[in-house]
């Protein structure tokens, strides 16, 4: 049989030798969390990535070049939530890799700790990612910080936990939810306003809207210098 | 020499930050009671500071080793476990019960109208005269067709296999209904505890939405009085602030009496002194204060001209 999988251009991602759909070699072959679908090639099992439900799949569908993230690195997710994306994170940094998973809401967290008792690289968190002096004795330096918090101060956390804990030559992604910073003013003069001011600190090297994925989002990826 | 602790144990560190002495924890008992370890390293080691600010960025980068990995997971995930479990409140259980009360509501009226169809094949009459829920299904539960009927009926004649099947259905109605009356008792009972003023001023199925919607007692202390009178009208808020539409005067406060009984031209005064009254009530809640409900309650009365019925 002709191979069904192929590697993405971008690292450990892998995607359809026909087709769009991208997915991640599993590390827990046999085990699926959130319903995802999956494909098995050459003994190994790959979970499909869905854009619609995670907005990290949704910058890599949209042409992202650099995600940032390879294996066996250290990452702090903001922002864990059920743990879909960082199920697929998990996946990315392989079993050598570790991803703190944090979030202040118990009714989530009950979800993201059934997931973590599964896959030994998540680390769930109860936190709020707005005081990382609380967890800053929690965690280890990291690789990449990603954030998907639905906060008014989104932009100043991400600087706040980047400059605590982010390692230089490090990437930051920051997912952008312009309906909950202001509902009245265009989401792109939002973005294009937080991008510039992102740029004072770091090296933005990458922007993107997440458009027919995700209503009025953006992405943005950094580099600590 | 520096003493840092963290969640994986207690360090003794020399001046250029290497690990001289560490006392590691077992579990996260250890980790709460963690002065006892920094107490025995102190005995141990003379003349132990603390580590200063700009160092700590030094000392998460000596822990990314791989050996430290697995510590950090088991560490965390205990740690979030015993969090958890303590993040349990009332808030929580007034949230879930009055959210099954409501949810309940809709279960009885889906139930009862199909009651309502079945039994009129048998005895139409009944169905059109008693236009109360639980009183019809009362009646059927408990009687036959030959104690309730008045004069004759156009219903059909059916076995008493086919009306049991009725019967049935009406007893888990009542079942329901009795479910819902427990719900709002024990609301009543953990509301008098938790927050007397706004179970006073509010009731208990507006007060309790109150918690619902504001997400617990403590962020409804919070809010200010405009947006207490404003929770429950969100959609209709922000279609106002969007598109300019007419702004919404009242919430879940709504069905209260006071905003209930005032005349239609004052509703939207009542509600917004409702809800300054109510913000007070809450604050008072939160902060363990006097029981004041029975003062702004008396007030508002005569305020809106409110007869008791």
């Amino acid at each position: 049989m002709s191979q069904r999988i192929k590697a993405h251009a971008l690292f450990e991602i892998y995607q359809e030798a026909r087709g769009k759909r991208i997915f991640t070699q599993s590390i827990l072959p046999g085990k699926i969390h959130f319903m995802e679908r999956t494909m098995r090639d050459k003994g190994q099992e790959y979970r499909e990535f869905d854009p619609t439900r995670s907005k990290l799949a949704a910058m890599i569908m949209k042409g992202c070049t650099n995600i940032g993230i390879r294996k066996n690195d250290k990452i702090l997710y903001l922002g864990a939530s059920h743990g879909f994306t960082c199920s697929f994170v998990s996946d990315m940094v392989g079993k050598e890799g570790i991803v703190f998973g944090v979030d202040p809401a118990p009714r989530v967290m009950r979800d993201l700790i059934f997931l973590a008792e599964k896959r030994h690289n998540i680390v769930p968190m109860l936190e709020n990612a707005n005081h990382p002096e609380e967890y800053k004795d929690k965690i280890c330096e990291v690789d990449v910080v990603f954030q998907d918090v639905a906060q008014k101060n989104q932009e100043e956390i991400f600087i706040k936990n980047c400059k605590a804990f982010l390692k230089e030559g490090g990437y930051g992604l920051l997912s952008i939810k312009a309906r909950s910073i202001d509902v009245r003013r265009k989401p792109k003069d939002i973005f294009i306003e937080i991008r510039d001011r992102l740029d004072k600190v770091f090296k933005v090297i990458d922007y993107r809207l997440l458009d027919p994925f995700e209503m009025d989002h953006a992405m943005i990826i950094i580099k600590k210098q | 020499m520096y003493l840092y602790s963290n969640i994986i144990g207690s360090f003794v560190l020399s001046k250029e930050l290497k690990v001289i002495d560490s006392l590691e924890f077992e579990d996260i008992e250890d980790y709460i009671h963690k002065y006892q370890f920094e107490n025995k390293l102190q005995q141990k080691h003379k003349n132990l500071q603390p580590l200063p600010d700009y160092k700590e960025r030094e000392m998460l980068v000596l822990f990314k080793e791989d050996k430290y990995m697995e510590k950090f997971y088991k560490r965390n995930l205990e740690l979030a476990k015993h969090k958890l479990k303590l993040s349990v409140t009332e808030d929580q259980l007034i949230i879930q019960a009055i959210a099954n009360t409501q949810e309940l509501d809709r279960v009885i009226n889906l139930l009862s109208k199909r009651l309502r169809e079945w039994y009129s094949l048998y005895y139409p009459e009944l169905a059109e005269y008693m236009t109360h829920h639980e009183k019809f299904a009362e009646m059927v539960a408990t009687k036959t067709r030959k104690e309730l009927l008045q004069g004759k009926t156009m219903g059909a004649d059916l076995d008493e296999v086919h009306v049991k099947q009725m019967t049935l259905l009406a007893k888990q109605i009542l079942g329901t209904f009795e479910l819902q009356k427990q719900h709002k008792e024990y609301l009543k009972y953990i509301m008098e505890k938790y927050c007397p003023n706004i179970l006073e001023l509010a009731g208990t199925t507006i007060g309790a939405k109150l918690l619902e919607l504001s997400k617990g007692l403590k962020r409804l202390a919070m809010l200010p009085a405009s947006t207490i009178q404003l929770l429950g009208a969100e959609k209709a808020l922000f279609r106002h602030l969007k598109t300019g539409a007419r702004s919404p005067k009242y919430g879940a406060i709504f069905h209260h009496p006071i905003v209930q009984n005032a005349p239609r031209s004052d509703r939207g005064k009542a509600a917004r002194v409702l809800a300054d009254k109510l913000t007070l009530c809450a604050r008072l809640d939160y902060f363990k204060g006097e029981f004041k409900a029975p003062e702004y309650k008396k007030l508002l009365e005569e305020k809106f001209n409110v007869t008791k019925d």
